[in-house]
């Protein structure tokens, strides 16, 4: 069979002659109108370094989704922003704790749904919470929420959380926070009992108008919002994942608030482009060198408590931070419960106490492996490391690991060191809760197993006596220190900058509350 | 031609099968358990058995490929884990992002490599050409991705003439926010075509119809660029066609440095979280895209050329 390639009207000619003209056209001098990116007056843009497109909050993926979700759904109570820890009332007119597992509610009645499904009941904060803990739906967030029993609806707009047992935890990382967002019952329960992408029924002062995936998410003002009227009328919330990236586009004017490098604030300590201004949070990140207790060279606790002497973290954060992070007494950052004011092991090394200690275990000749997230700030670290324990005769090989292999470190038994770096919510049991015993082999790395340790993380999370609490978390912090298996680093910084039209609403840990961010 | 064609296709279609199969253990191998990367630390082990369940984890490797296989056959590629959508959506969505830039960088670095290697060409051994030689070399030589920080640097922060980031909304914030991916990306496309073109050119410069069409006595300009540049050009669209996967490649650092939406980073995300549906949604495109480009190239490289059909 012969094709007739004619039949279409192209010839090889014709198609010859065309593709010179496009060429000959596409090279012809094209003259681009000059981009203006003059911030409209209405509209604030920021980033986000992902982007956020699960719209069920009991499915949210942390902060990119919440980012939204907070600004597009209520809570009971929300963070309050500024540089202390504390909520303010959301869609609660009134919330008190009457006894140790009774909370009492009351909604404001002048919170509704759009898309016709009315106002806010206290249905909807019963159907909200319990699907959390709802084992059909599978929550990942359902730890959040602890030992929630169920909510008792006592009237149109009046309820009671009930727990199972105490759980302080509740009023600072679950109610302000992703488990905190209540949903429209009957908009859920229309959409088959899941949100997708698509949030079916918004509530707060804005609504997600728009969603270009991995491209731009748009809010704007919610009409029907009763509230204190939100500052701007539009936010437009880009996904910008490097750091460097959104710096460029901020200095382009493409941008009115970012987080930035830590590697970058020396140079915008000296003066932000635009009029900008820098601002530095402290963030509750925290990120230790922890040692395998499981693993046989590392059965000594003179040779752990060595190493951690011969570790200098003022070297560590000038070099791995620029200078722009403070050491950690812990893993509980500065400001909240549990925070000690200084750590049992000095941020500066003590070489001549290491040796000796080195030489007390009796090892000698000792090789150890680092395993490493593969990033600059950790490979910086991991060198200095190398560089310290060398001074007292330790040998260290890095191991340098791409993000999958490293997160799944936890049952390696042959872990040795490990540079890690964990997450927190703004309450001292999210972080004692990876150190328990029950943790061993799963996210407490180390295999830190200590009876006290585990008595103290779970009496501390179901007192709802602060200074107890306090008490109890510094002491739970002193024997994981004592094992000789963490050297506490630093909590890392949250260094921002915005446009001097903006006046952001940011957590005590830098992150962006945007409902309530405001122009200058 | 027919028989041609048809061995053509067969080749895409077999680079596609053994591609994706090879991603698909591949990503497999990659140590780190998906589902807890996927969910996150506060998941509890039954909702980590119940998704390992629901994406086949559980399975052989082998019933897994072959699972996997069964549903694209139905035009199936999964949900995605995060959102529940469907794969082909937001693959499908990622993807005209990802074509336009390569699009704009094939159209205006083949066209300006034409015109330079063209008059290069006509030129030859004089101070002109050199100079294009000069140009088309430094031009290959620089890395994209410091093409890229520069003119963010220079267009975008200095003169503030484009957009550092994003895909931009309608027909001319499209544009706009293209051209600087699609420089970054093809300037050293230029230089390369420029050098193909200018080889080309003196090649048909010494052939018999263009020492005729001299004899005639048309004019230089004439015979160059209606003569010469038409036979000129045909290796170029063997090579947009090769290139057309460097290109793919390319677009990934692009659409992390220009942030853009797009097939590179959809990819990069994915695979950074283990979300195996999207990652094989958009490895199978991705790499579609690439065997078809090839085979239209070459396709029309045996139409253009007959001679390219005998040489098989």
């Amino acid at each position: 069979m012969k094709i007739e390639w004619t039949k279409t009207g192209i010839n090889r000619r014709k198609f010859l002659k065309g593709a010179t003209a496009l060429g000959t056209a596409a090279a012809m001098p094209m003259g681009f109108a000059g981009s203006a990116f003059a911030a409209e007056d209405g509209v604030l843009r920021v980033r986000a370094y992902g982007d956020s497109d699960v719209m069920d909050p009991a499915f949210g993926k942390g902060v990119t989704d919440e980012t939204v979700h907070a600004a597009i759904y209520n809570k009971l109570i929300q963070y309050k922003p500024g540089r202390e820890w504390d909520w303010q009332l959301d869609a609660a007119a009134m919330i008190e704790q009457v006894d140790a597992t009774h909370i009492k509610f009351a909604l404001r009645d002048t919170i509704g749904f759009t898309n016709g499904f009315g106002a806010m009941t206290a249905e909807d904060v019963k159907f909200s919470f319990e699907r959390l803990i709802d084992e059909e739906v599978a929550s990942p967030i359902k730890g959040d929420v602890g030992p929630l029993s169920h909510v008792e609806v006592t009237g149109e707009r009046e309820g009671t959380i009930v727990l199972n047992e105490p759980f302080a935890p509740l009023w600072n990382i679950a109610l302000p926070y992703a488990a905190g967002n209540i949903v429209s019952k009957a908009a859920v329960e229309a959409a088959g009992g899941r949100i997708g992408t698509d949030p079916v029924a918004e509530s707060g002062p804005y609504l997600r108008s728009s969603w270009d995936p991995k491209n731009k998410t748009t809010l704007t003002r919610n009409p029907d919002w009763k509230g204190d009227a939100p500052a701007w009328d539009t936010i437009e919330i880009l996904p910008i994942d490097d750091e460097n990236t959104a710096e460029i586009a901020f200095e382009a004017g493409e941008l009115d608030f970012t987080r930035v490098s830590l590697g970058s604030v020396g140079r915008y300590r000296g003066g932000v482009p635009n009029g900008g201004q820098l601002q530095e949070y402290p963030s509750l990140y925290y990120v230790w060198l922890g040692m395998n207790l499981d693993h046989p060279k590392l059965q000594n606790q003179k040779l752990r408590q060595a190493i951690q002497h011969a570790i200098d973290v003022p070297t560590i954060l000038e070099a791995a931070y620029f200078g722009a992070a403070d050491p950690a007494n812990g893993m509980i950052a500065p400001g909240l419960v549990g925070s000690r004011p200084e750590a049992l092991v000095p941020a500066a090394a003590n070489f001549e106490k290491a040796a000796a200690l080195l030489a007390e275990s009796g090892e000698t000749n000792v090789t150890l492996t680092l395993d490493i997230l593969n990033k600059t700030t950790y490979s910086t670290i991991a060198q200095i490391i190398q560089a310290t324990l060398a001074q007292i005769g330790i040998t260290v090989e890095i191991n340098l690991l791409e993000s999958g292999a490293f997160w799944a470190s936890g049952d390696n038994e042959n872990l040795q060191l490990v540079l890690n770096r964990f997450s927190m919510a703004p309450d001292p049991s999210y972080a004692t809760s990876w150190f328990v015993t029950e943790q061993a082999g799963i996210w407490n790395w180390e295999r830190f197993r200590n009876e006290e340790f585990d008595q103290l993380h779970t009496a501390a999370a179901q007192s709802t006596d602060a200074a107890a609490r306090d008490e109890m978390y510094r002491r739970a912090q002193d024997l994981m220190e004592q094992s000789g298996a963490y050297r506490f680093i630093t909590h890392e910084a949250t260094p921002i900058i915005h446009t001097p039209r903006v006046s952001p609403a940011l957590r005590p840990d830098g992150l962006p509350l945007l409902r309530y961010f405001g122009k200058s | 031609m027919l028989s041609f064609t048809i061995q053509r296709i067969g080749l895409a279609v077999l680079i596609l099968f053994v591609a994706v199969t090879a991603m698909f253990l591949m990503i497999r191998a990659v140590p780190g358990d998906p589902v807890q990367i996927m969910l996150g630390p506060r998941a509890t082990p039954e909702l980590q058995a119940l998704l390992t369940a629901e994406l086949g984890l559980d399975q052989p490797i082998w019933k897994q490929l072959a699972i996997f296989y069964g549903n694209l056959l139905q035009g199936d590629l999964g949900i995605d884990v995060f959102s529940g959508r469907a794969v082909t959506d937001i693959v499908f969505q990622q993807l005209p992002h990802t074509l336009w830039l390569i699009l704009a960088s094939i159209v205006w670095s083949a066209g300006l490599g034409i015109v330079i290697g063209a008059y290069a060409a006509a030129h030859p051994n004089t101070i002109i050409d050199r100079i294009a030689a000069a140009i088309s070399v430094s031009f290959v030589a620089v890395p994209a991705f410091v093409l890229a920080l520069l003119s963010l640097l220079i267009f975008a922060v200095h003169l503030q003439w484009f957009p550092a980031i994003g895909a931009g909304d309608g027909f001319w914030g499209a544009l706009d926010h293209l051209v600087l991916p699609a420089f970054a990306i093809g300037l050293s496309w230029v230089g390369y075509i420029a050098r193909l073109v200018r080889a080309s050119m003196l090649e048909v410069m010494g052939e018999h119809h263009i020492r005729t069409a001299r004899a005639f006595g048309l004019s230089e300009r004439r015979i160059v660029m209606v003569y010469a540049l038409r036979l000129a050009i045909l290796p170029v669209v063997t090579v947009i066609g090769v290139g057309m996967g460097f290109l793919l490649s390319a677009a990934v650092f692009a659409e992390i440095v220009f942030a853009r939406p797009g097939l590179g980073k959809l990819v990069i995300d994915s695979i950074t979280t283990r979300n195996y549906p999207v990652v094989m949604g958009a490895v199978l495109v991705s790499t579609g895209l690439f065997a078809a480009s090839t085979a239209i190239a070459d396709l029309l490289n045996a139409w253009l050329d007959p001679r390219a059909r005998s040489a098989r």
